[in-house]
């Protein structure tokens, strides 16, 4: 069941929003085919085709709940649900369901509880805890967010052909932050990680699916894959973080590295195709030392040309210093830090620690550490930079500076 | 659904710039034949004077007392609107993209009584 209703919902809800034109009631309506299912099919067995099952179900439920409903006539307008003659460029309502919940008219914290909520079916007291935020304000965010959908009259469809290009990054964007999110979960969380990231890689993997050739959307796919393939050596036994270049790559997931090879778009043009070829090259390296510094950095100079943000370029500027060496790469962080945007960015001291590690500069490093680790807001993060900042002042480890001080 | 474009500008004297108005009211005129030609139907629209010419009545206790001013301040003032008729939001959005506007152009819809 547990299979069916994460395969089956978007689905289902999909096609009962056109009929009900109103989120909340399909919600409703679904739900409760849901349960019925559980007594139905432990009686009948699986139906062949669960999700004409639950639909039939869902839509009959959402008719009764209507004429009960009549008599309290909503006061918002209902749904847009335009008649489109071209439905069939995007014949899944799936698509019609994310579009909507990811318009740009919602911000991104809405859009993102919205697709969570709607798209992929979780309750929102599941989806609080995963951004630090009471239950009761989950709950409100999403409710303003469906009412302003049909307040403000954001229809119910798929952009045209003309208008899909703007309003896909919106679409791009939800996913990710959602991926990042269960990348580097809040401590405390009900929802596991795994849990949040794989309903990012079954959104970016439906998009793929229903947007095929879509350059972006095989960019953010590959992306997600060759991230989360890191995953099982991204922390140690005691679930401290290890860093890429510690990380045991015996251990990274092979078949989820090969999907994401082959779905980097040649040549990377947009801004997620060209994270991925990034992700690529390190996912390509058998070890950190065989790691093509020079094409990371050529990639990171293109990403800056179509999308610049402060992030990439302080990335950039740790690459260059693995070609360039230590001294370069601070030379060019210290012109980062005149960037107010990354003040509070705890990766920025972190980044300069580490440069002036590898300089033996051992005084200044445990300072930058104990800053990073001061603005960390990931409590086994700010362990480790604790823990470096305390090895620096106790002298630096046997063979650290050497090894680490040459450009590799 | 009915919408209302709420177009924001840095205030100006316009009787200080004649050619910039001339320039301005050339280009709601093609607007204006842009929306007729799209089939469009505009319900209202009117150019407001500036936030210097503005007078705001609120409300104290029971008693509602005038002062000078915008109800808001803003750098920008609201220079004018339009109330069109179209299908949804994304349409709406199109026409504000074409729609003249000094700084930029908040969209709202309008309440619609249930029985019109």
């Amino acid at each position: 069941m547990a299979t069916a209703y994460r395969r089956e919902w978007a689905q289902v809800l999909a096609t009962v929003v056109r009929l009900t034109r109103d989120l909340d009631a399909a919600q409703d309506a679904v739900q409760e085919a849901f349960a019925s299912a559980v007594t139905a099919w432990r009686a009948g067995g699986v139906p062949d085709n669960p999700g004409a099952w639950l639909t039939t179900a869902a839509r009959r439920k959402a008719v009764s709940a209507r004429r009960r409903a009549a008599a309290l006539e909503s006061r918002l307008p209902l749904l847009v649900v335009p008649d489109e003659p071209d439905m069939s460029d995007f014949p899944d309502d799936r698509l019609r369901l994310l579009f909507t919940c990811c318009h740009p008219a919602l911000d991104l914290p809405a859009r993102v509880a919205l697709t969570l909520n709607v798209v992929c079916g979780l309750p929102t007291a599941d989806i609080g805890p995963l951004f630090l935020v009471p239950p009761a304000t989950m709950a409100a965010r999403v409710t303003r967010a469906k009412r302003k959908i049909r307040a403000a009259g954001i229809p119910y469809r798929v952009p045209g052909p003309d208008e899909i290009g703007a309003r896909l990054p919106a679409v791009l964007s939800t996913v990710y932050l959602l991926f990042v999110q269960g990348h580097t979960p809040p401590r405390g969380t009900e929802l596991t990680a795994a849990d949040v990231t794989g309903r990012a890689l079954d959104l970016a993997r439906m998009l793929a699916d229903l947007l095929p050739g879509t350059a972006e959307v095989a960019g953010l796919l590959a992306l997600l894959l060759l991230t989360e393939a890191r995953q099982p050596a991204r922390v140690d036994a005691t679930g401290a973080p290890v860093l890429l270049a510690d990380q045991d790559r015996s251990r990274w997931d092979q078949r989820m590295i090969a999907e994401g090879l082959a779905l980097v778009p040649v040549p990377p043009r947009g801004p997620y195709a060209l994270q991925a070829a990034i992700a690529a090259v390190h996912a390509r390296a058998a070890t950190a030392a065989d790691t093509d510094w020079s094409a990371i950095v050529a990639l990171y100079d293109r990403l800056l040309a179509v999308h610049p943000s402060p992030v990439a370029a302080l990335a950039r500027t740790m690459a260059y210093a693995e070609v360039a060496g230590p001294s370069a790469g601070l030379a060019e962080l210290d012109v980062l830090a005149a960037d107010d945007r990354l003040a509070s960015y705890h990766v920025l001291p972190a980044a300069r620690a580490d440069l002036l590690r590898r300089l033996g500069r051992s005084a200044e490093a445990a300072e930058a550490y104990a800053a990073a680790a001061a603005l960390a807001g990931n409590a086994a993060e700010r362990a480790y930079l604790a823990s470096r900042a305390a090895d620096m002042e106790t002298g630096p480890r046997p063979g650290g500076e050497g090894r680490d001080g040459d450009p590799r | 659904m009915k919408y209302m474009l709420m177009l924001y500008e840095t205030e100006t004297d316009w009787s200080q710039h004649p050619e910039e108005l001339q320039a301005s009211l050339a280009e709601h005129d093609a607007f204006d034949a842009w929306l007729k030609e799209r089939g469009i139907p505009v319900v209202g629209g009117e150019a407001l004077h500036g936030n210097s010419s503005a007078t705001t009545l609120r409300k104290v206790g029971d008693e509602m007392v005038v002062t000078d001013g915008p109800y808001a301040e803003l750098k920008e003032s609201l220079g004018g609107f339009y109330i069109i008729d179209v299908k949804d939001l994304d349409e709406a959005i199109e026409v504000a993209r074409r729609c003249p506007t000094g700084t930029g152009t908040e969209i709202r819809p309008v309440w619609e009584m249930p029985d019109s």
